[in-house]
């Protein structure tokens, strides 16, 4: 019994880290229409990036958060000016450059993977912080970590979500997620909401990545197999849905875990990907999917 | 303007040359391309470099499959060297564990891939683009985890000790004697690819990558041809994978069935120019020897890749067929303009 619990707080906590990466995915996919597939490695940068600030005496957990959330949100804007305005230009993602955009979105990922390897080599990094003891609930011990990892997430969830339903930028990126051809017309600045969406994007997966370094190792390869957890959680939950993401990643990170656990654990990275092709061949709206984008 | 009169004769008497071919036979340019390739393990005197052509084959087998599914049939697989690895596995346990010579061994490996191939195709009927891209990825990933878990597989270990190919006492076991063994099946699987993309099956490929909508109100039969266009593609990986397994020394790692292929192979078909009917044979050879000559520097190779990849994407989507095909035009081009005809042996005016 201790150990179900175990094994469902551990899966709670590495499925909300999925979500929020699965968030940014989502996040683009409304704003762009195309999947960043170095979204795994813009969450590995973030943690890398997250460990290096921390590094820095006398900045705490917490200005690493936020100070990775810049940087990486700097970068993205970065990438998307450099590399997928180009692209975006010939048309969405599933037209002909759509594969173009596939292609190139999984080279970036490798080149960033080695960028990554060449500045802060292949060991497994510990996060140089401590959280102190353990929390006791009876005979369960809860790392602190992961209560950080759901506050957090929580709050920020609160923040974007009030960001986008409350304020006036917010209302620029939906009407840009929706419909970019109305949104020139009403005067909404497209590519300057379109590089708002990929930097808030990246800065959630640079969360992700600084809160679950206290947990795992960071380290370079950890970018990859994300990309694909992420991307099951985002279609678990329903592509383009923001809570559906959250939902997601905790479907699947639940779902990753107790099946590691009572099956057979050398085959771990392969649950979640059963997980996406069962969804995706049986209802591939996802949980809360409410409309799928369909382009002709 | 002397250069390119060169160059413009230079295409036309290849052209002249290949029309003569065709006169005398269709399958008269295949055989000269045998003839041409035949004495290559003599004239290259390092066994290195011979190991290398027979590595090209492989490959050039594995991307010309690929970008028939992808190029052609504008399906976007990224794990195709999973599909691999199942060719090079099958043939691997069907010759190891169950004793089973090279020629019984090589259809089982194709039958199992082309399985394989099936089972990739079927989430291309309601899937598109970034979907189908991260599921066969997905697919890929997980027959390299699967393998470097099984025991049976050898697993992180590798699996050893795969026999050569033997035809009575003659034995396939320098690189090369394997050499006459990969390079036919290799020009085998460039001519079939001709044949298949200029049929109606090649054509209806292209349909349904340019719009399945259109297609399928043409009267393409789209599932099938993505189905026909998958299991094409899965049969090439299973060739190439039982052609690799078997060649010495016999011995096979899940290392070499990770990411770094994925990219490396979606790199020769992209540089190689997607859709192009060379495009296959162009990405491979140079990838392979390009990644071969930069290997002490193996640290920056994905960086390298990815980049080239990034920039081919970016400011070369055709690749390098798309640009010998846009110099031949221009040439013409210009050769029209300036009132020379073109007509095969009336240059030798100008």
């Amino acid at each position: 019994m201790d150990l179900l619990l175990d094994f469902i707080i551990v899966g709670l906590s590495i499925g909300i880290v999925y979500g929020l990466v699965a968030l940014g995915i989502s996040l683009i996919f409304s704003g762009l229409d195309i999947v960043h597939f170095a979204h795994g490695e813009v969450y590995m940068i973030g943690a890398f990036l997250g460990i290096a600030i921390v590094s820095i005496s006398g900045v705490p957990y917490f200005g690493a958060l936020v100070g990775a959330m810049i940087v990486t949100g700097a970068v993205g804007v970065v990438i998307e000016r450099v590399f997928y305005r180009r692209l975006t230009r010939g048309g969405g993602g599933y037209t002909v450059a759509g594969m173009g955009m596939i292609i190139c979105g999984f080279g970036m990922s490798v080149a960033l993977q080695n960028v990554a390897y060449l500045i802060w080599g292949a060991a497994p990094h510990p996060y140089p912080v401590s959280f102190g003891m353990p929390i006791f609930l009876g005979n369960i011990a809860l790392p602190k970590s992961y209560l950080y990892i759901l506050v957090s997430a929580l709050v920020l969830m609160a923040v974007l979500h009030t960001f986008l339903t409350r304020t006036k930028l917010g209302l620029a990126v939906r009407a840009v997620a929706y419909n970019k051809d109305t949104s020139y017309l009403m005067g909404v600045n497209v590519p300057a909401m379109i590089s708002l969406i990929f930097g808030v994007a990246c800065a959630m997966a640079a969360v992700a990545g600084v809160l679950i370094g206290p947990i795992n190792y960071v380290q370079i390869e950890m970018g990859y197999l994300m990309l694909l957890k992420a991307f099951a959680a985002a279609v678990v939950g329903g592509f383009g849905s923001l809570p559906g993401a959250l939902l997601g990643g905790v479907v699947v990170g639940l779902f990753e875990t107790l099946c590691a656990g009572y099956l057979i654990a050398s085959y771990k990275d392969i649950y979640a990907f059963l997980l996406l092709i069962t969804v995706l061949m049986v209802r591939p709206t996802g949980l809360l999917g409410i409309i799928v984008k369909v382009k002709a | 303007m002397a250069e390119q009169a060169a160059s413009l004769r230079f295409i036309d008497a290849t052209e002249r040359g290949l029309t003569r071919l065709r006169a005398v036979h269709p399958l008269a340019p295949w055989l000269v391309a045998f003839l041409l390739l035949a004495p290559l393990p003599w004239v290259l005197l390092n066994t290195y470099h011979v190991f290398l052509a027979n590595f090209i084959c492989v490959m050039i087998l594995l991307s010309v499959g690929l970008n028939i599914v992808k190029g052609f049939c504008g399906q976007v697989t990224v794990g195709h060297v999973g599909l691999y690895a199942i060719g090079a596995y099958t043939a691997a346990v069907m010759s190891v564990n169950f004793g089973m010579t090279f020629w019984m061994s090589l259809p089982i490996a194709v039958m199992v891939t082309l399985l394989a191939g099936a089972v990739v195709g079927i989430p291309s009927f309601r899937l598109e683009g970034a979907y189908l891209a991260l599921v066969t990825l997905g697919l890929g990933e997980s027959v390299r985890i699967f393998i470097s878990a099984t025991e049976y597989l050898g697993a992180t270990n590798g699996f050893s000790g795969i026999p050569a190919p033997r035809i009575g006492d003659f034995r396939f076991d320098t690189y090369q004697k394997y050499y006459y063994l990969v390079m036919p099946v290799m020009l085998l699987g460039v001519f079939f690819s001709f044949r298949i993309l200029r049929s109606r099956l090649g054509r209806g490929f292209m349909a349904v990558r340019e719009d399945p909508v259109a297609a399928a109100a043409a009267g393409v039969n789209v599932r099938g041809h993505k189905m026909i266009a998958f299991l094409i593609s899965a049969g090439y990986a299973g060739f190439a994978g039982a052609l690799y397994a078997h060649m010495i020394p016999g011995y096979l790692n899940p290392r070499n069935f990770t990411v770094i292929e994925m990219v490396t192979l979606l790199l020769m078909v992209v540089l190689g120019g997607l859709g192009h009917i060379w495009g296959g044979v162009i990405g491979a050879i140079i990838v392979t020897i390009v990644y071969d000559i930069t290997k002490d520097y193996y640290h920056y190779s994905l960086l390298l890749f990815g980049s080239v990849i990034v920039l081919t994407v970016l400011f070369m989507p055709k690749g390098i067929g798309g640009i010998i095909d846009r110099f031949i035009a221009t040439r013409r081009f210009i050769a029209i303009r300036e009132g020379r005809a073109t007509r095969p042996g009336s240059d030798d005016a100008a």
